[in-house]
């Protein structure tokens, strides 16, 4: 459904992207994270068409980006959406219907069925005098006006109370399992960790790493083995009455259960501990810093 | 284009912007215009007094001749003469017949017998019009003739007793311009309504607002030599402030919104809809545009239809098209580059001011000076006054304005991006951004020059103007500077745009090939202005457009080969080989760019020294 192949986008002598590769399937999350100023929002923008890449090249739903039929297949929420404040909900999300062609009866239907999942009341009240909250809940509606195949969310829930982000990442799960492809960046990576397919990290402008959560965690990740044995064994601690080693291989859990059975005990418990999101994210972005980000002059 | 869209965003910043105000303040705003029509038709209707109505109190009996001007002007209350009520300080003149019986001691007596005075010879002048026998009141008759700057036409005269041609023995009946009603010479008979009505006859044509300005300028057909002043164009001035005030009223608002769609980043949703950028600059604009236009078709109406204009229709609305688009553009391309509202408001002022200039000054002097034609305001004030209008001088007055309009809009829709509208960037960085985003390919190189061409008029005749006052020796060499100057940047800004984007590839085969066609795109406009100023005879009366033919023909008697030679190639040559230069710099980066530029100036200034040398010679 997306395609993205050596992005690239400079601002003057400043490189926001580089080489950036990756394909998001149909119905697939993907999630971009990384550092402020990584590059995670330049290239949401440019999978967008809201920006022209300096390089590469970008496709979305088979139209390149800066196709306007593109645009037809698309949901973009930015990081701040800030709206129209003198229009009302309703007549805001009836001028951007317009503008995607979508009849007036499913429109007014889309609408009130968005608004009615997302618990907007006060629908008639100006823009201008409702929370950021209902705003932000607004502003998701605007991107499922059109009924796009493709949603391109940039941080949703970026400054909103922890009810608020609940109940946004809880629809955006949603919507993933309705079988939108869903490209998503937050800085909360307990909410790409819930509901994203893969993930790409980014840093300095380039992706770092990518794959799904177990890949990332094989490669940047740590597994540690917590073994319960009824004897003593070497650098081990007691607790609870037994006695207990972390290692951080196959190879170790062996060598302690040879170890326990020499000193006539038995391993009775193994237990395992990964890596979190967060963990495999600090990991690759202390182990992977690209070079240089800007661009020399002839 | 998408028109249903364009209609549809159109319709939406009407609705967005309506729904700003509340129902208070336009209620207020209501009011406050409602009172300002009553307090203007009261003043209009003579129904307000004037400020010194009543001030003075003049003691003159009804037998004095003075009875009836003291009792006529507002100013005085007449009361019976009385020494004591003036020791009183109860009246400030005290006539006995005709003769002032108290001594003026403060200064409102002083200013009373000044404003009485005054009163009286009024009040004389009106009794000599109204005289049966014209040629015993004003027995001297003057027939004033104003030429204009350049001796093309009468346009304004003023004629004494027209009526006198018989009576007096006929000395300026035929002659008497402005005595067209009494020109057939009634024989004395008594005519002396009519005659005292054709002072202003010629005036009469034109509508009320001439005569309210002959009125107010002293343009009296009877009366004193002290009344004849020089002819000031009230009635141009009139017309062209009307006209342009809605303009300076909409760009305001028009700026405003266009910054606002940057702010917040508000405009960014619109760009990711599925609507062009043109949609969305055209819809954004058409309100505007046409409440400019509405404003403007009701004034020209209204003034026809109430009769204070003899002319106003088709000709004035359309004319004030391309100063409403002009208007429109400048404050969109200036909303563009600036980065905050404080710079919108240098730019809006510095809009209003500059094109109000243009537009306002050229339009005051329509009867005065041809050069009036560079403003599109003094066709409207040409039809409003019912003169007539050539095709050439509406084609002179308004293209200019429509190209650069166009050019404006142009370049501000070169900037209505996502990076250009919600960044910080610095002015020199959106200027070419502006101008790299109209390059498509090679040919862009081409069609850019000539889409330049009216911003490299403008800057080179505010050069001229700025440095024709020096002495002849410095003038000239710096004139040729700042022309060279002009079209090098002209030619090459936005090829060095199109390298640094990254729009032309850096080999020299694409270098050549831009260079060049940019200096034949150069050329071919500049060739084109010169044949629109030969294929127009009218133009070589106006100044510009002599200085702008100047270098571009060739001496009389000069064989045609040679002229071609002259005109065409050597001109050709020299515009693509600069432009190329400059193109080998702008490929390698700024500094180089620099260098280049530097270099192609040399080279252009080298020839057009050579070529005015050999002129002047």
């Amino acid at each position: 459904m997306i395609e993205a192949r050596d992005l690239r986008k400079e601002y003057g002598d400043f490189v926001a992207v580089e080489g950036s590769t990756f394909s998001v399937e149909q119905g697939e999350v993907f999630g971009v994270i990384g550092p402020n100023g990584a590059g995670k929002t330049t290239t949401l923008k440019m999978l967008s068409g809201l920006l022209e890449p300096t390089g590469g090249e970008v496709s979305v739903a088979g139209y390149d980006v800066t196709d306007t039929a593109m645009r037809q297949q698309l949901g973009f929420l930015p990081e701040e959406s800030p709206l129209y404040e003198e229009m009302t909900p309703t007549s805001y999300l009836r001028f951007f219907a317009d503008l995607y062609d979508v009849p007036e009866s499913v429109a007014t239907e889309r609408m009130h069925e968005t608004l009615d999942e997302l618990d907007l009341e006060h629908r008639d009240r100006k823009l201008g005098d409702m929370s950021k909250g209902m705003k932000r809940k607004v502003a998701i509606a605007r991107s499922l006006i059109n009924d796009p195949d493709v949603l391109v969310y940039d941080e949703p829930a970026s400054g909103l109370d922890p009810l608020t982000t609940n109940y946004v990442i809880e629809f955006t799960e949603q919507l993933a399992e309705e079988g939108k492809t869903i490209v998503f960046s937050a800085h909360n990576l307990y909410h790409v960790e819930t509901i994203c397919d893969r993930v790409a990290i980014m840093n300095e402008g380039q992706i770092v790493a990518r794959g799904d959560l177990e890949e990332l965690q094989a490669e940047y990740g740590e597994r540690e083995y917590y073994v319960y044995t009824t004897v003593e064994v070497p650098d081990a601690v007691q607790e609870n009455g037994h006695w207990r080693r972390v290692v951080d291989s196959m190879d170790g859990v062996d060598a302690i259960r040879e170890a326990a059975a020499e000193a006539g005990g038995d391993v009775i418990d193994i237990r395992t501990e990964e890596s979190s999101l967060e963990e495999v994210f600090l990991n690759v972005a202390e182990s992977e810093t690209p070079g240089t980000r800007y661009v020399e002059e002839a | 284009m998408n028109p249903r869209k364009l209609l549809r965003i159109a319709k939406w910043e009407v609705t967005k912007n309506a729904g700003g105000v509340d129902k208070r303040t336009v209620a207020i705003m209501a009011v406050s215009v409602v009172a300002m029509l009553l307090v203007a038709g009261l003043a209009a209707s003579g129904g307000a007094t004037g400020l010194d109505s009543g001030l003075y109190r003049v003691g003159v009996d009804e037998s004095s001749p003075y009875y009836a001007p003291a009792s006529e002007d507002p100013a005085f209350i007449v009361r019976d003469p009385s020494a004591e009520a003036v020791e009183r300080g109860d009246q400030e003149l005290y006539f006995d017949g005709t003769t002032l019986r108290n001594r003026l001691g403060s200064q409102k007596e002083k200013a009373a017998l000044s404003e009485f005075r005054s009163s009286v010879d009024g009040y004389n002048s009106e009794q000599m019009r109204e005289d049966d026998n014209a040629t015993a009141a004003f027995p001297v008759s003057v027939t004033l003739v104003y030429l204009e700057q350049d001796g093309v036409t009468e346009t304004v005269a003023t004629g004494g007793n027209a009526d006198g041609s018989s009576g007096d023995g006929g000395t300026d009946g035929s002659s008497g311009a402005g005595g067209t009603d009494g020109s057939s010479g009634d024989a004395g008979t008594s005519d002396g309504s009519t005659g005292s009505g054709t002072g202003s006859s010629s005036d009469g044509d034109s509508g009320s607002l001439a005569g309210l300005g002959a009125g107010l300028t002293g343009g009296s057909t009877s009366g004193t030599p002290a009344d004849i002043q020089p002819p000031f164009p009230f009635e141009s001035l009139v017309l062209a402030f009307l006209f342009i005030v809605p303009m300076n009223f909409v760009i305001q608002a028009y700026g405003s919104t266009m910054l606002s769609e940057r702010l917040n980043r508000r405009g960014e949703l619109l760009l990711v809809s599925p609507v062009s950028r043109f949609d969305i600059v055209a819809g954004k604009t058409l309100p505007y545009f046409l409440g400019a236009m509405g404003v403007i078709t009701a004034i020209t109406l209204g003034l026809r239809f109430s009769g204070l204009t003899a002319g106003g229709g088709p000709i004035a609305i359309l004319a004030v098209l391309p100063l409403a688009l002009l208007f429109l553009a400048a404050t969109f391309c200036g909303a563009m580059f600036a980065r905050s509202f404080k710079e919108l408001t240098f730019v809006t002022v510095t809009v209003t001011v500059s094109l109000t200039t243009y537009a306002f000054v050229p339009a005051i002097f329509t009867d005065v000076n041809p050069i009036a034609l560079i403003s599109p305001l003094t066709i409207v004030v040409r039809d409003l006054q019912a003169q007539a209008v050539t095709t050439g001088d509406f084609a002179f007055a308004t293209i200019p304005a429509t190209l650069s309009a166009l050019v404006l809009f142009t370049l501000g829709s070169g900037l209505y991006r996502e990076e250009d509208m919600f960044t910080q960037r610095a002015i020199p960085l959106k200027l070419l951004d502006s101008l790299s985003t109209q390059i498509r390919s090679k040919w862009s190189a081409l069609k850019l020059p000539v889409m330049l061409l009216p911003a490299v008029v403008v800057a080179e005749l505010a050069g001229i103007a700025l440095l024709f006052a020096l002495p002849v020796e410095i003038s000239i060499p710096l004139i040729l500077v700042v022309v060279v100057l002009v079209e090098e940047v002209a030619k090459s800004l936005h090829v060095y745009a199109g390298f640094s984007s990254g729009r032309f590839d850096g080999s020299l085969r694409t270098t050549l090939v831009v260079g060049a066609l940019s200096g034949t795109g150069f050329f071919l406009a500049e060739k084109l202005i010169l044949v629109f100023q030969v294929l127009n005879p009218g133009l070589s009366e106006i100044p510009t457009s002599q200085a702008g033919l100047v270098g571009s023909l060739v001496p009389e008697g000069v064989p045609l080969a040679l002229a071609a030679v002259v005109l065409l190639l050597l001109p050709l040559a020299l515009h693509t080989v600069t432009a190329t230069v400059s193109a080998l710099g702008a490929r390698r980066g700024r500094r180089t760019y620099l260098v280049a530029l530097v270099a192609a100036m040399a080279i252009h200034f080298a020839y057009n020294f050579t070529v005015v040398s050999t002129v002047v010679q």
